[in-house]
């Protein structure tokens, strides 16, 4: 058996035993017991990832209250910043999809961070390039393509390099994304930097048409209806399409997989290709809709972050989302910690790392009800 | 189930502290809203400053930090809030959206990177008056932003006389975060001003690509210092790590952005570095008084020498400067003052093109627009 | 002194920052658990030595500040990971995000607080040596510490009984059980060590070759240090040629600055990760492998 191909399993349950039981068990009151007693448990670890929150807040002489009340403030308590939440959260979520979808068929993709970065790219290349001299829609068009293929590839070489070749797609998809790093800045620091501005290393900003519109004078733009959207139909394909079902069978047991005569190679590639496809149109859609041009920092960790908001949501399109919108709106809120107790903003990944430890917390609770 | 019920017990325990802590909560909250509406019964008017490093970087931000704490000392009529370590994407548009819900209106962007963000961030909050720190805008300003700074270079090749002097290897290091215009025009000026008190001083060049990298930074102090360079300079954010490798090696330190001759003070030479207080004060000053619109500062604001309003000045000396070369440099900076160039030609690139023929002063925006390393200067630019 | 040289000069002194918290990443993943929070255990420790340095006045008290900080971290991912079953690429994200936010908030006082960096030690005789000298032997008291760490490792994993434990309960937990071993408090073990060895990297950072704190000043170091892990495929020595692989990358921009030589920096740097991934191709093509077979098991595991 060749290096990091998983084990084989020890007997072949029958097909409908491998798909997900979460979705297909049967109600039963001892089913509902336990399930609710683990949501209990659940909000109490939250709590407790609260408590000791405070906790650090409180050694550092803030109020431990005044942040809470400090940071709802500067996230959700007004439109401006929730537009900014929801503007910070396209990317995240479309990253966290990327993770959700491969994670069906089996495979952990920890490139988010690459596939957000070449999808940012290659929406540059187009969009510098034919950006000034086609219509607004084209070129929203040809960049939405062009990042959805970068992310795609970049994607799709850990899932080819996994089926043909047997390396773990948990670490190549890591490596990738410091190689999309080095790229980004390659293009940025010498062929790309944009000769007619600051010479800060920085693309040349996309022309006026090519940046995705405001949403009704809002700070909100076209991006997060088409993320939105992508999250729908991301939702379908894993919950109602053939695909998405064949997806589970592969992640559940790829040997009764085989004898199904299921194209195990294939599905596991076109998760990931899909998966790609979705973290590169959140790179495209947070550079159209945001930031206009690339910078060194534009992806700041977002990859990551889509990686534990995956995990959080367990991997559900509509829970992820909901998971990426939390986080979103914390990495906010830091600002108000900041401006309100002088404190450095990024405490609010304290509470982050917090927040994803309480379910962490519970996996072997968890792990031992389901059985 | 042993471990399932210490479990249980030990969550219990955490939920039911934590929940009398929410419960408590909403009491805390109440209390500071209550706060927030005296704050905002005084009339006073809250100003943002907004850092890309640490407030006590011992460069750029530390000057910006203490400066506007100047303004909150000096102006009984105005709060000042801060945010450092904000990065240079659109982290700083929230940042100001989160200064503006703090009750700002009058918002300073202080990094050089920050002005798209600040620039758009003006246009959609007509009612809230936006500076930029360092930029330059080409087009029309909207009636609430501005850009200010001032003409490092003067300074800076004072600070090149004081390096040329003291060098006995004749090999300066220059360690810099970006090939941009402003950076371009400081190596130049310290080269130039070197050579005027030393024809062999040549400076040796190398870019961090970073503002405050300071893994980076010991990585070209250490490359400059092992090539036998024995004066370091910098421009970069941050100085700490630049001057503590001059220091370990027994090189001199020309400093920048701020007085850090304490983290040195046998190798401090001199520095430029920035007092901003007076700026932001009549910047602030003009929005008060309702006139910002179409004022000095709604455009390009830079200070000068010329003008007896750079806000980059000379620091103090160090022990190694003499007090011969210390009245030399300060003749030279009261020449400045009066109206003469460090870039008076003839000035040659480092290829032997000429950059400023003989006998011709050029203008500050033409000095703007140099692209090249003066002869003298070693290493490359990266190309473009 | 000429650029080469000079280029294996700064890629040994700052290889060693890569070169520890590897050596502790491999413990670690030799007995079955990846730590991801690598990066984290790094700037914690970076922090740790930091801030006992200042308060202390000795940087070598400093060290041992920076294994308890980056070894608390570690306890954390590995209670987590091994008696929590949690997912161990999750949580070790999650720990370079504690790390981060608490570095950040706690590390804001000691921001350019000076303090006496550890000291040069030129080994008598062995410094003289033309180029090796220079090279291997006139660094601070971490490298040397490194190279004996290397060492220790090889003889240790070859020869002891302890490096047989260490082994088999990466491949296979269940036989080290039943054999009347702990596997799950080996793993512990293995991995609170091998963040405190990632402390002592961020150590080498703050208090040996920077000499300051800065927020977030590992930048990236520990996850290159998964990387030369992967790239040694689980061969101590093998790891020690990675770490100074990257070293040297990292150092040679500045260097041929400063020679005049104008490079792309960032095409450089791309270059140890695609070697990282060709040698990942090779050895899982050959198909011989000696991934710890309860990694690989880890690492399959999406729940």
């Amino acid at each position: 058996m060749s290096i990091f191909s998983p084990l084989a399993p020890k007997q072949d349950p029958p097909l409908d035993d491998l798909v997900n039981h979460e979705v297909e068990k049967k109600f039963s009151w001892s089913n509902l017991y336990r399930s609710s007693n683990m949501t209990f448990l659940l909000i109490l670890t939250y709590i407790g990832s609260f408590f000791l929150f405070g906790l650090v807040a409180l050694a550092r002489g803030a109020n431990p209250f005044g942040v809470f009340g400090a940071m709802l403030q500067s996230s959700v308590l007004n439109v401006g910043s929730i537009e900014q939440v929801i503007l910070r959260a396209v990317p995240i979520s479309l990253a966290a999809l990327a993770v959700a979808v491969p994670a069906r068929a089996g495979l952990v993709n920890v490139g988010g961070e690459g596939q957000l970065i070449m999808g940012a790219v290659a929406a540059t290349g187009i969009g510098v390039a034919i950006g000034a001299s086609v219509p607004g829609p084209i070129a929203w068009v040809a960049m939405a393509v062009a990042g959805a293929i970068a992310g795609a590839i970049w994607a799709g070489i850990s899932g080819v390099l996994r089926t043909k070749m047997g390396a773990n797609e948990a670490v190549t998809t890591l490596l990738m994304n410091f190689v999309a790093n080095d790229v980004m800045l390659y293009l940025i620091y010498q062929p790309w930097r944009d000769k007619f501005s600051s010479g800060q290393p920085q693309s040349q900003p996309l022309a006026q048409s090519a940046q995705l519109p405001a949403l009704f004078g809002s700070q909100l733009n076209l991006g997060v209806v088409i993320a939105l959207v992508l999250a729908v139909v991301t939702w379908y394909l894993i919950r109602k399409s053939h695909w998405g079902f064949a997806l589970r069978v592969v992640g559940g047991n790829q040997e009764a997989a085989r004898r199904a005569g299921l194209p195990i190679n294939k599905l596991l590639i076109s998760s990931m290709l899909v998966g790609g496809s979705l973290a590169g149109l959140g790179g495209m859609l947070n550079l159209a809709g945001l930031e206009y041009q690339l910078v060194p920092g534009i992806t700041a960790s977002f990859g990551y972050v889509a990686f534990l908001a995956s995990w959080l949501g367990r991997h559900d399109p509509i829970k992820v989302v909901v998971a990426s919108l939390v986080f979103s709106a914390i990495a906010l809120s830091g600002n108000g910690i900041q401006l309100g107790f002088g404190l450095d903003g990024s405490i609010v990944d304290v509470l982050l790392a917090l927040i994803v430890m309480a379910p962490l917390f519970l996996s072997k609770t968890r792990k031992a009800a389901a059985k | 189930m042993r471990i399932g019920s210490k479990l249980r017990k030990i969550v219990g325990l955490v939920g039911a502290s934590a929940i009398s802590m929410i419960g408590l909560a909403s009491c805390g909250s109440s209390s500071s809203a209550s706060g927030t509406t005296t704050a905002s019964a005084t009339p006073a008017t809250t100003v943002g400053f907004i850092m890309v490093g640490s407030r006590s970087d011992y460069g750029y931000n530390q000057a910006v930090y203490v400066a506007s704490q100047t303004v909150a000392k000096d102006m009984s009529n105005v709060k000042v809030i801060t945010a450092d370590n904000i990065p240079e994407n659109d982290s700083v548009t929230q940042t100001m959206q989160a200064m503006v819900n703090s009750g700002a209106k009058i918002i300073f962007a202080t990094s050089y990177g920050y002005f798209p963000y600040a620039e758009k961030f003006a246009v959609s909050h007509p009612s809230i008056t936006v500076l930029h720190q360092g930029g330059y805008l080409a087009g029309k300003f909207p009636p609430n932003f501005g850009t200010y700074w001032g003409e490092a270079f003067e300074p800076v090749s004072l600070g090149g006389m004081a390096a040329g002097s003291v060098t006995k290897s004749n090999k300066l290091g220059f360690v810099y975060a970006f090939p941009i215009p402003q950076t371009i025009q400081n190596i130049d000026a310290f080269e130039l001003g070197a050579l005027s008190v030393n024809p062999n001083a040549k400076t040796y060049v190398v870019n961090t690509s970073n503002w405050c990298d300071p893994l980076k930074q010991k990585e070209a102090a250490t490359a400059l210092l092992s090539q036998g360079v024995d004066v370091l300079t910098q421009h970069q954010d941050c100085q700490a790590t630049v001057i503590g490798a001059a220091k370990a090696a027994g090189a001199y330190v020309v400093g920048y952005h701020y007085d850090a001759s304490s983290l040195d003070p046998s190798g401090w030479l001199t520095g430029s570095v920035w007092n901003w207080a007076p700026v932001y004060t009549n910047i602030i000053k003009t929005v008060l008084s309702g006139h910002f619109a179409g004022s000095i500062y709604n455009t390009n604001w830079v200070g000068t020498f010329a003008t007896n309003n750079n806000p980059l000045t000379l620091a103090p000396f160090g022990p190694a400067v003499t007090s011969t070369m210390s009245t030399k440099i300060l003749a030279e900076e009261a020449k400045l003052k009066s109206g003469s160039s460090v870039f008076t030609g003839p000035i040659y690139c480092q290829d032997g093109s000429v950059l400023v023929p003989a006998g011709v002063t050029p203008t500050y925006a033409q000095i703007n627009n140099f692209s090249c390393l003066v002869k003298g200067v070693v290493g490359t630019l990266p190309q473009s | 002194m000429n650029g080469i040289e000079q280029s294996l000069i700064g890629g040994v002194e700052g290889g060693t920052a890569i070169l520890l918290p590897s050596l502790g990443e491999l413990i670690g993943e030799l007995s079955g658990v990846i730590n991801l929070g690598t990066e984290g255990c790094m700037l914690a420790g970076a922090l740790g030595a930091y801030a006992v340095a200042v308060t202390t006045g000795s940087a070598l008290l400093g060290i041992l500040g920076g294994i308890a900080a980056g070894a608390f971290f570690g306890l954390i991912h590995s209670y987590l990971s091994v008696y929590r079953k949690a997912d161990q690429l999750a949580s070790g994200l999650v720990v370079w995000f504690l790390a981060l936010g608490l570095t950040s908030v706690f590390g804001t006082g000691y921001v350019n607080d000076s303090i006496t960096p550890l000291t040069i030690i030129s080994i008598p005789g062995l410094s003289k040596i033309p180029w090796i000298g220079p090279i291997l032997f006139k660094h601070d008291i971490l490298v040397y510490l490194s190279y004996a760490l290397v060492v220790a490792l090889v003889v240790i994993l070859k020869k002891t009984r302890l490096g047989l434990l260490l082994r088999a309960t990466g491949e296979r937990p269940e036989v080290v059980g039943v054999a009347g071993n702990r596997p799950a408090l080996v793993q512990l073990i293995a991995v609170t060590l091998g963040a405190g060895l990632a402390g002592i990297g961020g150590a080498q950072l703050s208090v040996g070759y920077v000499g300051n704190w800065f927020n977030d000043m590992t930048s990236g170091y520990g996850f290159i240090a998964v990387a030369v892990v992967l790239f040694a495929s689980w061969k101590p020595a093998r790891v020690m040629v990675g770490a100074y692989l990257f070293g040297v990358v990292l150092a040679a921009s500045s260097v041929l600055q400063a020679h005049g030589i104008a490079v792309n920096q960032y095409l450089l740097d791309s270059l140890p990760y695609l070697a990282t991934l060709i040698a990942l191709i090779a050895v899982s093509k050959k198909g011989g492998s000696n991934a710890p077979e309860a990694l690989t098991r880890a690492l399959t595991d999406t729940t």
